[in-house]
């Protein structure tokens, strides 16, 4: 089976200032995976070549069998859903609804499915409370949830996302998770930079990193947040599951929150003194 | 006198009846970090708005009670794109537009310039045009840039959202700092698990009140935690089910840890 997403050694340059360079990877359908790296890394430039508003210099992007290089963001956005770091900038209907819906209509569906897509959008983020009022009337973090949900609702076969959860508290950052969790269920390819790396432990499996434009590990997450030395030099450190399972030498080193409480509680076994 | 003292203040948005702020009592010395915490929705953002006397004299709305602030305070928004003056055409620029417009001499300015930038570790960055920096650069630009009005207080929401781990670290080590050199400090985040070390007191906001101010200890208790914000560290020893008090960081919990 061909991958949803491959990059066949991509590179892209800002005028004389290279971005990426020679960076390749695979990723299959319903696989969830975190794009890592401190600022400036490269990150952005991948997520903004994946939903075709960059063109590579050298390799291709291809989605399913598409190159992206020849396509239109909007012809794009039939198989690529795509949330960026400045999410106010996707927003531009006149309620949360109409936002949402706007994806599904412009793809032509037939009306009852736009509006099946966009109830489902709206309440797997439970925006639904939201639904009739202004993107603007809403705090940051319910209008970053609002052009999540628009992403969403296209349905792609690709999903990515540049910084989900920044500014939302744990409440939503959970909703986020489970969201995205659901749509990588139903088949659709995830594709995360994030530097929450407590969240991307609980929502992701795999890891790849860049550094310097350069891929420089694509490995399970868990190994990868588990080790200090090399999320270091990343400008990375281990999320704060991570670091307890280390500190206290968890057996198998759980990165969730749930796996380590679990953990914890049979290695205590109710010892005294806890 | 003190930084900053709000007394029973209540506030409302524009068209609104329901207050963004219902009676919030707080007082933050010269030194001090207070941590703002709560869900979203809960008044930090707005509470930081009035201290910065950008509500509501900027927002517009209606304030009840009493704020008292020194004469230079600084705020960072949680969007720092919006926060660029537009004026300037390298990051030098931006972070002296805030002294220029104090009207401080020349070399004054440089200086605190200068200063601002090596505190951020933006040195590199001094020549950059800001609209080409990543959403991490840009958000130590503006620190930068209210750091170099050498403020006393210093009202900051979510400084750290888009920053890389070792990035936000360096920021919150930073914010302790400048709190020993005494400045008083407002901090609204959601990186609850940074709030143990960097906070002198945590300031719970629910529904626009203050459910709660104490010491960081405060994210270990089950009450917060029942509300999400109970720490990480916190959160599994509790759903572990081993007996409170719980620990509150990695820390913590090797000392408790046989």
């Amino acid at each position: 089976m061909s991958a949803a997403l491959r990059l066949d050694g991509v590179g892209f340059s800002y005028g004389a200032v290279a971005a990426l360079c020679d960076v390749s990877f695979d990723v299959a359908a319903g696989e969830r995976v975190a794009l890592l790296g401190r600022n400036g890394a490269g990150k952005t430039t991948l997520v903004r070549l994946v939903a075709g508003l960059l063109h590579p210099n050298a390799g291709t992007v291809w989605v399913g069998d598409w190159d992206t290089g020849g396509r239109a963001p909007e012809e794009l956005a039939r198989r690529v859903g795509s949330l960026f770091q400045h999410a106010d900038q996707q927003l531009f209907a006149r309620t949360v609804r109409e936002d949402v819906s706007f994806g599904p209509r412009a793809l032509g569906l037939p009306a009852h499915e736009v509006r099946r897509r966009t109830e489902e959008a709206l309440e797997a983020l439970a925006l639904g409370g939201h639904a009739t009022q202004h993107p603007y009337d809403l705090p940051p973090a319910l209008r970053k949830l609002a052009a999540l949900a628009g992403a969403l609702a296209l349905e792609p076969i690709v999903l990515v996302l540049d910084e989900p959860t920044a500014g939302l508290d744990r409440a939503l950052r959970a909703q986020v998770a489970d969201a995205l969790r659901e749509h990588a269920e139903r088949g659709a390819a995830l594709l995360v930079v994030t530097h929450d790396l407590a969240f991307a432990a609980e929502t992701l499996d795999r890891g790849i990193v860049l550094d310097g434009g350069r891929l420089a590990y694509d490995e399970p997450l868990a190994a990868l947040l588990t080790s200090a030395e090399r999320l270091k030099p990343l400008g990375l450190v281990p999320p704060t599951v991570a670091a307890l399972s280390v500190a206290l030498d968890l057996p198998g080193r759980p990165v969730r929150e749930r796996d380590a409480a679990h953990t914890l509680a049979r290695v205590a076994g109710g010892g005294p003194g806890l | 006198m003190t930084p900053l003292a709000l007394e029973e203040v209540t506030f409302w948005y524009p068209a609104t009846e329901t207050p963004a702020l219902r009676d919030v009592a707080l007082e933050v010395a010269a030194g001090e970090i207070v941590a703002l915490v709560g869900k979203v929705g809960a008044g930090a953002s707005t509470l930081l708005l009035v201290a910065a006397d950008l509500a509501p004299r900027v927002t517009g709305g209606r304030l009840a009670g009493a704020v008292r602030r020194r004469a230079r305070s600084g705020i960072v928004l949680p969007t720092p794109w919006t926060q660029l003056s537009g004026m300037a055409f390298t990051v030098w620029d931006e972070v002296a537009f805030g002294p220029a417009n104090l009207g401080w001499p020349g070399h004054e300015i440089a200086r605190h310039v200068d200063h601002a930038l090596e505190r951020l570790e933006i040195v590199s960055l001094a020549a950059r045009d800001p609209v080409t920096l990543s959403g991490g650069e840009l958000q130590r630009v503006i620190v930068a840039g209210l750091l170099a009005m050498d403020p006393d207080l210093m009202l900051l929401d979510e400084p750290t959202a888009e920053l890389d781990p070792a990035g936000a670290r360096s920021v919150w080590r930073l914010l302790r700092l400048l709190a020993g050199e005494g400045k008083a400090i407002v901090v609204a985040t959601s990186e609850l698990d940074a709030v143990p070390d960097v906070a002198d007191q945590v300031v719970w906001l629910d529904d626009g009140a203050v459910r709660a101010i104490g010491t960081p200890q405060l994210l270990a208790e089950d009450a917060a935690c029942d509300d999400g914000l109970g720490t990480t560290v916190a959160r599994i020893w509790r759903a572990a089910g081993l007996a409170p008090p719980y620990p509150l960081t990695v820390a913590d919990a090797v000392r408790r840890w046989p």
